[in-house]
């Protein structure tokens, strides 16, 4: 067997015989030179080290807080909020809760929620990956996403975790994202969370989005292939709720097609308030899945009928 | 030498022998107390334990065990004589995890071929795709990650997100589905199967839709309404959740608690209040996701040390405090070290008594996690700090969460009240997203009342201890049958190794064609040769639905060869395992 080998070796070509020697060398060298450390801060001993702990002195772990601060000294509302509000046996027209449709306090919505917890119990005891998904849950996504005229819809049990987790899901680190000044602290974490590069533009400035997106071609152009890979995405807010302000959705739907960017709504505050029918007044224009976990990111704060109930 | 330095070097040579001998000076108590201490340090110190070093325990220790009959659990020496099992660990040769990777190389280069007829239009495809209108739009999805789940996950899609019609308690009703396509479409038959459900957190039994629990959700919702419509600075505290965080604070033995709806919040929001940019956070290598957010938005430095590994945390801390921040060459400010109570996909328990020794050593601050641990651990189930007999004032930061023990949703954070008071006003939970319902407030309370025993029965007692047996036998069975276990026999949390993550399919499906709803998990939520069936026992499972759920693991177990996995077989084999 060995004089067949040696045989092949005779009659392979000089240059075969040559790349094979140079691989087989690349090889050994690299499995023999070991990358140096480059920890190049000065060694210290045990004792130095000991030295060093003892003098060090932690900052405390929270400053203190001053106990006159109103949250800590809270008032207590008596009953439900609808519209009024008891406090201290007075009873207040409720102006500040975002209770838009006044489902709160509604009989048919409590009986329901009732019954609910008669049947299913109060908590899921699990993700929905795992034995949390009831049958329930499958049938608000359907309505929801009739509702709004989408192929599929994606439920989640706290509002502020919707949006903080759909971006991230999507855009990821070397993606763009344009940002409105004004979105919520919820998608600035969600933002923050993707790793993406974000441009910020002035709150329902159209032209200084346009701007961006302009800057943002040429800079496309100058490197067409690196550009097909990036996604683009745009945020905005339905109805703002940090400022009150309406998005101009025809306008941002012309961007979309003209600069090819992805629009996410955020439409916790216009669902049920805008718009004829309460669809938030016009449909919403992300792109549809590719995915059956496709997402509608409207966090469900209008309707109280127990979003946040069955977990 | 002069009289000084001597008596230095005496001090220093007594330290070391002693260290050398008691591994932790301060912990040197617990090991007095129990038989089988020593075998837990070491395990906890070594969690990959040496193969030699055990066969050669195992030798010395079969002479021992033959014929020996175990008690999982001693009513009448009640708790105090309970020996506290070590974390196990047991791997596989090496040539079995090459295996494993085969079987991975083998899916991925399927899932390429697919792709390609698939991109050839020889295979049908049943992808959603994009819009005629946006296809010049980047695709959304052409990584790695979506190659695998089109090709990979979605074969084995009907042994996840099943469906339930019911409360998911000790059995759970399953809405039977079929899938026409392979796994992108589930119909729904219309009728349900009641299967014994293994697969959800109840750990002590709390998913009930009767009972006092249920009475008093529903009766809260004539008074306070079903949510408050604003955030909790705004109006948006109601009477209900505030009972609930000084009961909290008083179940746990601390000064105070806040209470968030959703636990996931409860982590990642809050490690930012804690920590900023100047600070250091040392957490522990299987550390949950809620957690990993968490320290990457609050912009500290993290290092990770190996799980449970007493030596690897002293190590980072020594060379975090006297090195201090490489970016700014300035000590840093703080350091939290962020460990969690049970792991819930390692089933093991956490020392903790060595970490808060280490911690009163050097300065930092412990962020305890205990998810899973809370009411389920300990001789009353206040967790992990009662299991381990530590006081919760050493902890600095207890966070726990309602979903698992107490069958509702929601985190809570407990602590000094210094810590509580900025918690209550920095979070971000506080100004930007609701307060818990009170149905959801009202059903933590009254389970945790009955946990404590105020409801005058002994109820809350009794699930805890069932919960204990349960965890302990059903362990031992199955160690008994061969399988590879990983954790503490005290954990509710059964991780069993079934390696290949091909077998994970055929587990899920063969145990409900058994009856039994299991839960199934591989890469990437574990590592890539370890895929695993996690059971979770729980205090409502009767004696005869664990011996069910056993047989079923027998007859499945041999069929795929997962049982015979375990080179530690003989150890358990003459023990007759009473419940």
């Amino acid at each position: 067997m060995i004089g067949t080998l040696l045989g092949l070796f005779g009659e392979a070509s000089t240059l075969h015989l040559a790349l094979e020697t140079t691989l087989i060398g690349a090889v050994v060298y690299l499995y023999f030179t070991r990358k140096e450390n480059k920890d190049t801060r000065v060694k210290l001993t045990e004792k130095q080290k000991d030295e060093l702990i003892a003098e060090w002195v932690p900052e405390p772990l929270v400053p203190e807080t001053p106990q006159d601060h109103p949250v800590l000294n809270p008032r207590y509302v008596e009953g439900k909020m609808t519209k009024y509000a008891k406090y201290d046996g007075k009873e207040y027209l409720n102006m500040a809760t975002s209770n838009f449709l006044g489902f709160v306090g509604e009989k048919r919505i409590e009986d329901v929620a009732k019954k609910t917890i008669f049947k299913y119990g109060v908590g899921s005891c699990g993700p929905r990956g795992f034995y949390g998904t009831v049958d329930v849950h499958l049938d608000l996504e359907k309505e929801l996403a009739d509702f709004f005229g989408c192929e599929e819809a994606v439920l989640y049990s706290y509002g502020f975790a919707t949006i903080a987790s759909a971006i991230p899901a999507y855009a990821k680190r070397g993606d763009i994202v344009f940002a409105d000044k004004g979105v919520n602290f919820a998608i600035q974490k969600g933002l923050q969370a993707s790793r993406a590069r974000v441009e910020w533009f002035e709150h329902n400035d159209m032209d200084d989005l346009e701007r961006l997106l302009k800057l943002q071609e040429e800079r496309d152009k100058k490197d067409p292939k690196k550009a097909a890979k990036v996604r683009r995405f745009m945020v905005v807010e339905g109805l703002y709720a940090n400022t009150g302000s309406i998005c101009p959705l025809p306008k941002l739907m012309e961007f979309k097609w003209k600069y090819k960017v992805r629009i996410f709504i955020d439409e916790s505050f216009s669902f049920g308030v805008l718009g004829k029918t309460g669809r938030g007044g016009f449909a919403l224009s992300f792109s549809p899945a590719t995915y059956p976990c496709f997402e509608i990111t409207a966090n469900l704060l209008t309707i109280k009928s127990g979003t946040r109930f069955t977990n | 030498m002069s009289k000084k330095a001597r008596a230095i070097c005496i001090d220093d040579f007594m330290a070391r022998q002693l260290a050398e001998r008691t591994d932790i000076l301060e912990c040197a108590w617990h090991k007095r107390q129990e038989e089988g201490g020593e075998e837990e340090d070491e395990d906890h110190q070594k969690p990959i334990v040496d193969q030699a070093q055990l066969d050669a325990e195992a030798d010395a220790e079969d002479a021992r065990m033959r014929a020996r009959r175990v008690k999982t659990f001693s009513t009448s020496d009640g708790w105090a004589t309970r020996e506290r099992a070590p974390n196990e660990f047991e791997h596989i040769s090496r040539w079995r995890a090459l295996t494993v990777y085969l079987t991975w190389v083998v899916l991925i280069m399927f899932a390429y071929v697919r792709e390609f007829l698939r991109n050839w239009g020889i295979e049908t495809s049943h992808i959603k795709v994009e819009l005629d209108k946006q296809k010049q739009f980047t695709p959304l999805f052409d990584d790695f990650a979506a190659v695998y789940q089109r090709n990979c996950y979605v074969r084995v899609r009907d042994v996840f997100e099943r469906p339930i019609g019911s409360v998911p308690g000790a059995t759970v009703n399953l809405l039977d589905r079929y899938t026409d396509d392979g796994g992108w479409t589930f119909k729904m038959k219309g009728t349900q199967s009641s299967v014994i459900n293994v697969g959800s957190y109840n750990y002590l039994g709390f998913a009930q839709n009767e009972g006092p629990c249920a009475d008093t959700s529903a009766a809260i919702i004539n008074q306070e309404g079903l949510a408050n419509c604003s955030t909790v600075h705004e109006n948006g505290r109601s009477h209900s959740q505030a009972r609930l965080e000084t009961l909290v604070a008083e179940f746990l033995g601390v000064e105070d608690s806040i209470c968030f709806s959703m636990g996931f919040a409860t982590n990642s929001m809050n490690a930012p209040c804690l920590v900023d940019k100047h600070s250091l956070i040392i957490s522990d290598q299987y550390n949950h996701a809620s957690l990993i957010l968490g320290c990457r938005l609050s912009g500290a430095s993290t290092k990770v040390f190996k799980h449970n590994d007493m030596k690897s945390l002293e190590k980072l801390l020594r060379d975090a405090i006297a090195y201090g921040n490489p970016k700014t060459y300035r000590p840093y400010r703080k350091i939290l070290i962020i460990v969690e109570g049970i792991y819930s996909m390692e089933g093991s328990i956490s020392n903790l008594p060595g970490i808060i020794e280490l911690k009163k050593k050097y300065g930092a601050y412990l962020y305890l996690d205990e998810a899973h641990s809370i009411g389920a651990m300990g001789r009353s189930g206040r967790g992990c700090v009662e299991y381990w007999d530590c006081d919760p004032k050493d902890v600095d930061i207890l966070m726990g969460t309602f979903t698992k023990s107490f069958g509702a949703a929601g985190g809570y954070i407990a602590g000094s009240k210094r810590v509580i008071d900025h918690l209550r006003v920095a979070s971000p939970t506080g100004y930007y997203s609701g307060p818990m319902a009170p149905p959801i407030a009202e059903q933590i309370f009254t389970s945790m009342s009955i946990i404590m025993g105020r409801d005058g029965t002994n109820d809350g007692q009794k699930r805890v201890e069932r919960l204990a047996r349960n965890s302990r036998y059903f362990r031992l069975r199955l160690k008994q049958m061969g399988y590879i276990v990983y954790g503490s026999d005290d954990s509710p949390v059964v991780p069993v190794l079934i390696y290949y993550p091909t077998v994970c399919g055929f587990y899920g499906r063969q145990m409900l064609a058994r009856g039994i709803g299991v839960v199934v998990v591989s890469f990437p939520a574990t590592d890539m040769t370890e895929a695993r069936v996690r059971i979770c026992v729980s205090a409502a499972h009767t004696k005869e639905q664990l011996d069910t759920v056993l047989d079923a693991m027998r007859e499945v177990g041999k069929e795929s060869w997962c049982s015979s996995f375990s080179r530690h077989k003989h150890l358990y084999e003459n023990l007759a395992i009473e419940w």
